[in-house]
């Protein structure tokens, strides 16, 4: 009987126990956005709107698409900071393929290819090079970039085919082509780290890299596979800013390894790897979309959006860590 | 050694009923030691008897709950490391504290440079000169312009201890020495000790090797379960006293009755086996449903072993052969492929995954017996993560909580448990009870005896001699990386055990 009331007693502490838990993650990120969109709600009639909605998700999904390859890379406790550069170089080799062949699909694979390819180094050398992934990714970071603008003579490859913008920039009825893309990424990358073992052995890596190694998890293989997500997910992020400008630019997505790793931690991710979900990444690409989209609606000067961004990142990660 | 004796009437440390405790755990009951003038005093005794805990209160590491530290006939308090080294009292420990990107001499001056002027200016000459006389008292050969990470192990340990007695320490604590020395250097340390014991240093020496105590200590002092029980002169002294000390009473009924005997099939053959990591090759053999001890002080080479049979260090030599085939080993994926397992040595730095769940931990090993058509069943999941914490007894039977919030005991299950859904033949266990309560630990005994009468080959690697002799049905003693002796259960005594891992019949 003793023994009942103390288990119970157990039970409840449980029961708190997880809605901190709940609070310190997803649910917390949540209310966070639910506050900002009131705000702004507030602050302009047009922000609650359902074109200004489908609008942010259009804005958000490619930060979304290559954050989500990020969350992987930060999972397994490394760090890829070429992710730009790898899109401007994917958008490229996209363009070079669909101005020399005419096919969209075959112009598609070739911009994932090169981002697989370059991630696919990027791994490489992290592991079996035992390079530091914030070294061997802050020196992909130039060669990537520079190898667009060599290849291109550092001006835009322009003139593709109007059917190749729908991609970035088409609709399927009120709704953003790449939105639909985006939460298909989504979709895909929440199955395949939860609900297969490559998610369950990522995480363990990321948690404890040496008693995953004693637990027979093949360590080396899956590290390379993050790096390798992350390339892929770059490429589609470069074809999708490509389409939508009709035009590869070699200097396009500068900083935007920034906006990504942001959005990564905001969504609750640790540096130090084992942390992180894909819902929590999409929730901090929501958090810093609606941020940008309603300062740009209430008139916020570029200048001071910067400011107001970096303080409320800053704010919302401390809330939850402060717990 | 008699020159000195008359010196020893004077004592320079007294320690009055020292008492300690963490949590619950009283890790010092009331310890009284005595240091007394040029002696060089061993402190003996099991893992956990309470050395260290007594040291790091005398270096200001730990606070002592209450008692007496007396350094010459005056009461003291040490608040940290820093007013210790003003009391003259240092500590060499088995890691190393020198920066090796820095000269010997600038290493035995760091912190306290002198300086030429008012900008700080260090005075390098006066370090390379003053380093070259302390270096030149010792009669070491080392250049005080080389660099430290040009020097041998065993050069190292010596200039830690030249950068001791250039504060002017008088109290010095050798913690494990001779780890990692070879025994030319080990030699040469030892005449550096008898030099310093003519300069009125005092050492405390702390060891695991009779012989060493034998060979330049004065007197020792036996640590069992957080109290001195005994200080001996060694000139009066064997070393079957000194063991008799270590162990007390003999408990027994901790271990369970063993109700099946091991097979006659051989299941492992490893021959002239070494790793990377390995000192020396070693070959033995194991049969199934048989529970093999390995034992052995710490550092002589058991979790090496472990770790290469499973895998996780690179193989140099030698083969293994399961049931009479050769298997490779290469990876930890390989051995298990093959049917092993291992429970590591370290549960918190590389058993477990301490943030995420029991389920998370007990089923990630063999996740592929829960795949169903490439998506993990989330149901199946659960189902044979509680069904290995129910067998394996895990409390609180809650699959969903955190490692971390585990006992040791029950977190020692689950790092077991993550091996059992797979069904393996041999089980390598690196110190499976440590730092685990009586009770948890009984259970792991029977849960080894239970592996065992279901025909797995279990190798226990352990430093707890009187687990090894309670549990194994055959022992293999390593020393300094080779084995040494074999002991069947009959002819077994813990006594005989330690007395062979310790070296105190050569």
């Amino acid at each position: 009987m003793k023994n009942q009331t103390k288990q119970m007693q157990l039970d409840s502490n449980d029961h708190i126990a997880k809605i901190k838990r709940l609070l310190k993650g997803e649910l917390g990120l949540l209310l966070i956005l639910v506050v900002l969109v009131i705000t702004f709600m507030i602050l302009s009639p047009y922000f609650f709107t359902s074109r200004n909605l489908l609008n942010i998700t259009r804005q958000v999904s490619i930060t979304l698409i290559v954050a989500i390859g990020m969350t992987f890379v930060i999972l397994t406790g490394e760090i890829d900071l070429s992710v730009g550069s790898l899109a401007a170089l994917s958008g490229v080799a996209t363009a070079a393929a669909l101005s020399a062949s005419g096919s969209i699909f075959l112009a598609i694979l070739t911009g994932l290819a090169m981002g697989f390819l370059m991630g696919s180094i990027n791994g490489l050398l992290t592991v079996y090079g035992k390079v530091q992934s914030f070294i061997v990714t802050l020196a992909m970071l130039g060669i990537a970039r520079g190898i667009g603008l060599v290849w291109t003579g550092g001006k835009p490859i322009s003139g593709l085919p109007i059917a190749f913008g729908k991609l970035g920039a088409g609709y399927i009825g009120p709704i953003p082509f790449s939105t639909v893309i985006a939460v298909g990424v989504f979709i895909i990358a929440f199955y395949f780290m939860n609900r297969t073992k490559h998610g369950i052995y990522m995480r363990s890596i990321g948690a404890n890299t040496q008693a995953a190694e004693l637990s027979a998890i093949p360590v080396k293989k899956y590290r390379v596979i993050a790096f390798m997500i992350s390339g892929i997910l770059s490429g589609l992020g470069g074809i999708l800013i490509t389409s939508r400008l009709l035009s590869a630019q070699p200097t396009a997505a500068e900083g935007m390894e920034l906006n990504v790793i942001a959005a990564v931690i905001l969504g609750g991710a640790s540096l130090s790897g084992g942390i992180g979900t894909v819902l929590g990444t999409l929730l901090g690409a929501m958090v810093i979309g609606v941020i940008d989209n309603g300062m740009n609606l209430i008139g916020v000067s570029a200048f001071f959006q910067q400011i107001v961004k970096g303080i409320i990142i800053l704010i919302a990660v401390m809330a939850k860590r402060g717990e | 050694m008699s020159a000195t004796v008359e010196n020893k009437t004077k004592t320079v440390l007294k320690l009055e009923q020292i008492k300690k405790s963490f949590g619950g755990v009283k890790a010092l009951k009331g310890v009284d030691f005595q240091l007394k003038e040029g002696e060089v005093h061993a402190l003996l005794g099991e893992n956990g008897a309470g050395k260290s805990t007594l040291i790091k209160i005398l270096t200001g590491v730990y606070q002592m709950d209450s008692g007496n530290i007396i350094i010459k006939d005056n009461p003291v308090k040490v608040e940290n490391p820093i007013s210790a080294r003003y009391k003259g009292i240092a500590a060499i420990y088995q890691e190393l504290s020198l920066v090796e990107s820095l000269t010997v001499a600038q290493n035995i001056f760091l912190g306290h440079e002198p300086v030429k002027n008012v900008f700080g200016q260090i005075d390098f000459k006066q370090i390379l000169d003053k380093s070259m006389n302390y270096l030149k008292n010792f009669g070491i050969d080392i250049k005080p312009q080389a660099m430290v990470n040009e020097l041998g192990m065993g050069e190292k340990r010596i200039l830690e201890i030249v950068k001791a007695l250039s504060i002017n320490a008088n109290i010095l604590v050798l913690d494990e020495p001779t780890t990692g020395m070879s025994s030319a250097e080990i030699e040469k340390l030892f005449a550096i000790m008898d030099d310093m014991k003519t300069k009125q240093v005092n050492m405390i020496y702390i060891t695991h090797y009779l012989d060493e105590v034998f060979r330049i200590c004065d007197r020792a002092s036996v640590f069992r379960d957080g109290e001195n029980s005994g200080t001996f002169d060694i000139e009066t002294t064997d070393s079957k006293t000194l063991i008799k000390a270590m162990l007390g009473k003999e408990l027994t009924d901790e271990f369970p009755e063993r109700t099946t005997q091991p097979t006659e099939e051989t299941l492992l053959e490893v021959n002239n086996f070494k790793s990377s990591k390995m000192k020396e090759p070693v070959s033995f053999h194991l049969k199934k449903g048989e529970i093999l001890g390995i034992t052995g002080i710490i550092g002589a080479g058991k979790s090496e072993l472990a770790l290469g049979l499973f895998g996780s260090d690179k193989r140099e030599s030698g083969q293994i052969l399961q049931s009479g085939k050769e298997i490779a080993n290469r990876t930890p994926e390989d051995a298990h492929k093959n049917g092993f397992a291992l429970i590591p040595e370290d549960r918190k730095e590389q058993g477990l995954f301490l943030d995420l769940s029991v389920e998370h931990n007990i089923t990630v090993t063999n996740i592929d017996k829960v795949i169903k058509n490439t998506f993990v069943s989330m149901k199946n999941k659960q189902k044979m993560a509680y069904k290995t914490a129910e067998k394996l007894k895990v409390k609180p039977l809650n699959v969903k909580a955190a490692a971390h919030n585990l006992s040791g005991g029950n977190q020692q299950k689950v790092v077991v448990g993550k091996w059992l859904s797979g069904d393996p033949k041999i089980i390598l266990m690196d110190e499976p009870t440590r730092g685990i309560d009586v009770g948890a630990k009984t259970e792991i005994y029977k849960l080894i005896q239970k592996l065992a009468a279901g025909g797995v080959g279990v190798i226990i690697f352990s430093a707890e001699f009187k687990e090894i002799n309670g549990i194994c049905d055959r022992i293999l003693i390593l020393r300094k990386g080779q084995i040494i002796e074999e002991f069947t259960k009959e002819q077994s005594t813990t006594e005989k055990i330690l007395s062979v891992a310790l070296g105190g019949d050569q």
